[in-house]
């Protein structure tokens, strides 16, 4: 007990103050870029966030001009406030329903708090490296809210200060003056390459298993239908139409996001970004499902229910699916305005969503009752189903679940050549799943993708001309190809459009959706495993790639487009200038330099290296030892080196000469053994 | 030479650090935010960095002696004047001594390089052993490596001036009766004379104090002409030895100082040496390289507490 207690007052003797002005300057920069970012990161409002960056300032400024004498009353005063703050935070946080955004901005608040508190007392170098600590944690919390680059920019600055105050602290605790500018870059190269290796290291976050974001910012107006889809950007009220082959009319240009999908024409879609998507694994983020084929266009049931009660929602399983598989939780940050769908992955189960009612078909689509733009988030916890194909071929034949053989088998026509057609490629298979995978196969063996076609003339069949004309078309073309052909074979098969996972940032460890991400493709349906998704168009990674591998992948793709040979000439040039510098620095410009090397070229040869208090004419001595020769020539040598060099003795140039000459034979003999 | 780097009470800042960014991972791998991992990598980097840093740092810091003064006093500073490729801390092991950042300081200045030894006991240094220290560059954590400094030319370190013994004197054998008797500190008593400061207390004549009414001392002389011949054994216990050569010391000084010429006889490593010493400095330099004389059949080792040494007049 005596000896913790001891411990503790060790612990707590104040160090000697601080008296370096850059140390503290580097600490409050660090403190105030922390603040910054909270503020920015919507964490604190930037009143309050100014507010505390003055009064840390003012602070310092105290607690530096009182270094050697602290007065005790602050010391009393700090500890009070940070019990008062603390106390705050505890009470804040034991809400019953505790969920992550309930706990981060109390957070945010104590630690602001704290570091402000703190600013007033600091007269040591321990105190400042807590507020370095201190601001890295306030960092860290307004990290978890960053959902773009931008927030780098914070990073950088942060880690700038963070650097330049440790650099700092060695600088004073060494009684140094300056940091020596080669010390700045090995500092910075040596934590940079420990950041990169542990990043490429680490795996990537997983997703929490409840997480509650619900932002109430980016929720547009009341849709005119409820339930219906809407989601122009200029209009979130207006329905969904078709769009028109001139131009962009819905989201990003995609027109699949409405109550029919026309797949004569494909709008052009735009790169613009529409969400960010945090997950554990990548996935189709699907938006609606179309089961009625006309022959032209897919058309959705149109039969939605009314959810009403508060988040999560609770979802009933959708018609023919099977709610069995691994729990999947997503997150959706919308970025720009988008269809009122509320996407999620395969079967949604629970969403959290920041309205009080929902609207759910029978095939699973979810529709927001409301306009969805900018700032709007939501979850949404999946059950995704990943079968092997064993399984799947294994559960072929079985009787079809009630609702799916009139929602996904009918067909408007006889398609008699494409049920042909469709025999012919799966001849040889026994399994559903082969047959989904032969067509699969002999759709990418025979067709090609291209966006650029014209579109078709009204009452011209989509499948027929894509699979007996130029079989040029897009992915809503060749998806509902496939899903007609296996329709034609008895296979239950559906279009669903949406989004593929987009292209991850390793750093903010989220996908970046964009509107040209938008996307068809087929659901078949398997006894036992419900729909399972297959893409005939692209193939989708099955695996949440580590963010080291994913920036590898990204770097390695950069290199890709680097011009091999200038950029090997031009490294190739810069080494030999390299050398060439080098070289001239470091030749010997004397008669004496060049017998000196030879020397030490040839003592390094014999393994008897000059040591730097050696003389030249005591390594000669050892070197003549060494070779063995009675007449000592490296004695000589040397001694007329010293004659030149200290008793200015300069022999003739050809003596000179002669001596090198002799110098360079000696260096190539042997040393004995 | 130099010995293994290794860090100094490592085990508390690597928990501490390990402990952090272990929460901090986890609520980054759980919570799902990319960013609180990309700050967390950084800070770990910058940890790793902080604590493995200075063993690299101090693995290639090269420390080379300047200059060193050839004579010491135990228990008194002593300068030497090092150059580090680096900024250090050096803390002189054997022999002892202060603490001090030496290496390059920054900006214009000129690097520190002087470390203020203080040998605590005498004997002869031929090198300098240092314990540096390096927590470059972000003071978090410290390493130390051992490294051991030869000195330009050996310093002797004398012992420190001790109390002088009050040394019979004893005639050799071989002294006439013509010696010339003059007034000294040791030697034969000659009669009484007041007491002065610095007087042995052994020295006080209490009879004659009885009689005079005042302290009185005994009243001491040797033979002027003679060397006198003071011959140091010491003993094996480094501590008493210690001691002994304080006290020799102390009695040579006070012998050249009232006037004699010495003749020291100490034993060396090297073997008996018995030479002349002419002032405090050399007598110094004898008795930081004396050694305990070897026992041996009729060499008697003087004990604790026996003089540690023998005057007499030849």
């Amino acid at each position: 007990m005596r000896t913790t207690l001891e411990a503790f007052r060790r612990a707590n003797r104040p160090g000697p103050p601080e008296h370096s002005v850059r140390l503290r300057v580097a600490c409050l920069g660090s403190v105030l870029v922390a603040m910054d970012a909270a503020a920015a990161m919507g964490q604190v409002s930037h009143s309050l966030a100014y507010v505390a960056m003055g009064l840390a300032t003012l602070g310092m400024v105290f607690s530096y001009a009182t270094r050697t004498r602290p007065p005790g009353w602050v010391k009393g005063l700090v500890a009070v406030a940070a019990i008062a703050v603390s106390v705050w935070f505890v009470h804040a946080v034991s809400a019953p329903a505790l969920a992550i955004s309930s706990v981060e901005d109390p957070l945010t608040v104590l630690l602001v708090s704290v570091l402000v508190v703190h600013s007033f007392h600091v007269p040591s170098r321990r105190d400042l490296l807590f507020s370095l600590a201190a601001s890295a944690g306030l960092m860290a919390v307004s990290g978890a809210q960053a959902i773009d680059l931008d927030f780098g920019l914070y990073v950088v600055a942060w880690a700038f200060f963070s650097l330049w105050g440790l650099l700092e602290m060695w600088t004073s605790a060494s009684g140094g003056r300056r940091i020596p500018v080669a010390r700045v870059g090995s500092a910075l190269a040596a934590v940079l390459t420990a950041t990169a290796a542990i990043f490429l290291v680490l795996p990537a976050p997983t997703v929490a298993a409840r997480v509650s974001l619900l932002a109430e910012a980016g929720i547009g107006g009341r849709v005119g239908v409820p339930g219906a889809l809407a989601g122009d950007a200029g209009s979130p009220s207006q329905l969904a139409r078709a769009g028109s082959p001139d131009g962009a009319t819905r989201i990003g240009g995609y027109l699949g996001f409405a109550n029919t999908l026309d797949t004569a024409l494909r709008g052009s879609l735009s790169h613009s970004l529409v969400m960010y998507v945090r997950t554990e694994r990548p996935s189709y983020w699907v938006g609606e499902t179309f089961s009625t084929w006309n022959g032209e266009s897919w058309s959705a049931p149109g039969t939605s229910h009314e959810l009403r009660e508060q988040s999560p929602f609770v979802l009933p399983v959708p018609e023919g699916d099977v709610p069995v598989g691994q729990s999947d939780l997503q997150t959706f940050y919308l970025v720009g305005s988008t269809a009122d769908l509320v996407f999620h992955a395969e079967s949604a189960s629970e969403v959290w969503f920041p309205k009080s009612e929902l609207f759910v078909s029978d095939d699973g689509t979810v529709v927001s009752p409301i306009g969805l733009g900018s700032g709007a988030i939501y979850s949404v916890n999946s059950v995704v189903s990943s079968p092997t194909p064993t399984q799947l071929r294994d559960a072929s034949g079985g009787p079809l679940a009630p609702g799916v053989e009139k929602a996904s088998l009918e067909l408007p026509l006889p398609y008699a050549r494409v049920h042909a057609l469709a025999e012919s490629i799966t001849a040889g298979d026994t399994t559903n799943y082969d047959r989904v995978e032969s067509l699969i196969a002999w759709i990418g063996a025979h067709t090609r993708y291209s966006t650029d076609i014209p579109p078709l003339r009204p009452g011209q069949d989509t499948v027929d001309q894509f699979l007996f004309g130029n079989r040029v078309g897009f992915c809503e073309q060749i998806s509902t190809s496939l899903a007609v052909m296996l329709r034609s074979l008895g296979i239950p098969a559906r279009e669903a459009v949406g989004y593929v996972p987009g292209s991850y940032n390793p750093v903010t460890d989220l996908y970046e959706v964009r509107a040209d991400d938008a996307h068809a493709w087929v659901q078949v349906w398997f006894p036992g495993y419900g729909w399972q998704s297959f893409d005939p168009t692209a193939v989708v990674p099955l695996a949440n790639p580590a963010p080291g591998a994913a920036a590898l992948g990204d770097v390695g793709a950069a290199l890709q487009r680097v011009p091999l040979l200038p950029t090997a000439a031009v490294v190739l040039t810069a080494a030999l200038a390299a050398a060439l510098v080098r070289w001239r620095r470091t030749r010997p410009r004397t008669w004496t330099e060049r017998i000196a090397r030879s020397a030490e070229r040839a003592g390094r040869r014999a393994g008897r290296p000059r040591q730097p208090s050696e003389t030249l004419v005591h390594y000669a001595d050892v070197l003549d030892a060494l070779v063995g020769r009675g007449s000592a020539p490296w004695g000589r040598l040397a001694t007329s080196v010293e004659a030149s060099a200290y008793g200015g003795h300069e022999p003739p140039p050809d003596s000179q000469r002669q001596m090198v000459g002799e110098a360079r034979r000696l260096r190539r003999r042997r040393p004995r053994r | 030479m130099s010995l293994r780097v290794r860090p100094t009470r490592p085990l508390a800042p690597i928990a501490v650090a390990a402990g952090v960014l272990g929460i901090w991972w986890l609520v980054a791998h759980y919570g799902g935010a990319g960013w609180v991992q990309a700050l967390g990598d950084l800070a770990f980097g910058a940890i790793c960095v902080g604590i493995v840093g200075p063993g690299v740092v101090l693995a290639r810091a090269k420390v080379t002696m300047v200059t060193a003064p050839t004579d010491g006093i135990a228990g008194k500073p002593l300068e030497i004047h090092v150059d580090a490729s680096t900024r250090l801390r050096a803390r002189p092991v054997e022999p002892g001594g202060e603490e001090a950042f030496i290496g390059p300081v920054g900006g214009r200045r000129p690097p520190d390089g002087r470390i203020t030894l203080r040998p605590e006991h005498r004997g002869v240094c031929g090198a300098v052993t240092l314990d540096i220290a390096s927590a470059a560059p972000f003071a978090l954590q410290w390493w130390t490596r051992r490294i051991v400094l030869p000195l330009p030319a050996t310093v002797h370190i004398a012992p420190r001036r001790g109390r002088p013994d009050s040394l019979a004197l004893r005639h050799h054998e071989d002294a006439g009766e013509a010696a010339d008797w003059v007034q000294s500190d040791v030697g034969q008593p000659r009669g009484a004379r007041p007491y002065r400061s610095g007087d042995s207390r052994r020295q006080v004549h209490w009879r004659a104090t009885a009689h005079a009414g005042e302290l009185m001392v005994r009243e001491l002389e040797r033979p002027s002409a003679e060397p006198v011949t003071f011959t140091v054994r010491l003993p094996r216990d480094p501590d008493e030895a210690e001691r002994a050569a304080e006290r020799a010391l102390g009695t040579v000084v006070r012998l050249l100082d009232g006037g004699a010429s010495v003749v020291l006889a100490t034993t060396e490593a090297s073997g008996p040496v018995v030479a002349g010493v002419a002032d405090r400095r050399s007598a110094g330099r004898r008795l930081a390289r004396a050694v305990a004389q070897p026992a041996g059949p009729g060499r008697p080792v003087p004990g604790p507490g026996r003089p540690a040494g023998q005057a007499h007049t030849r």
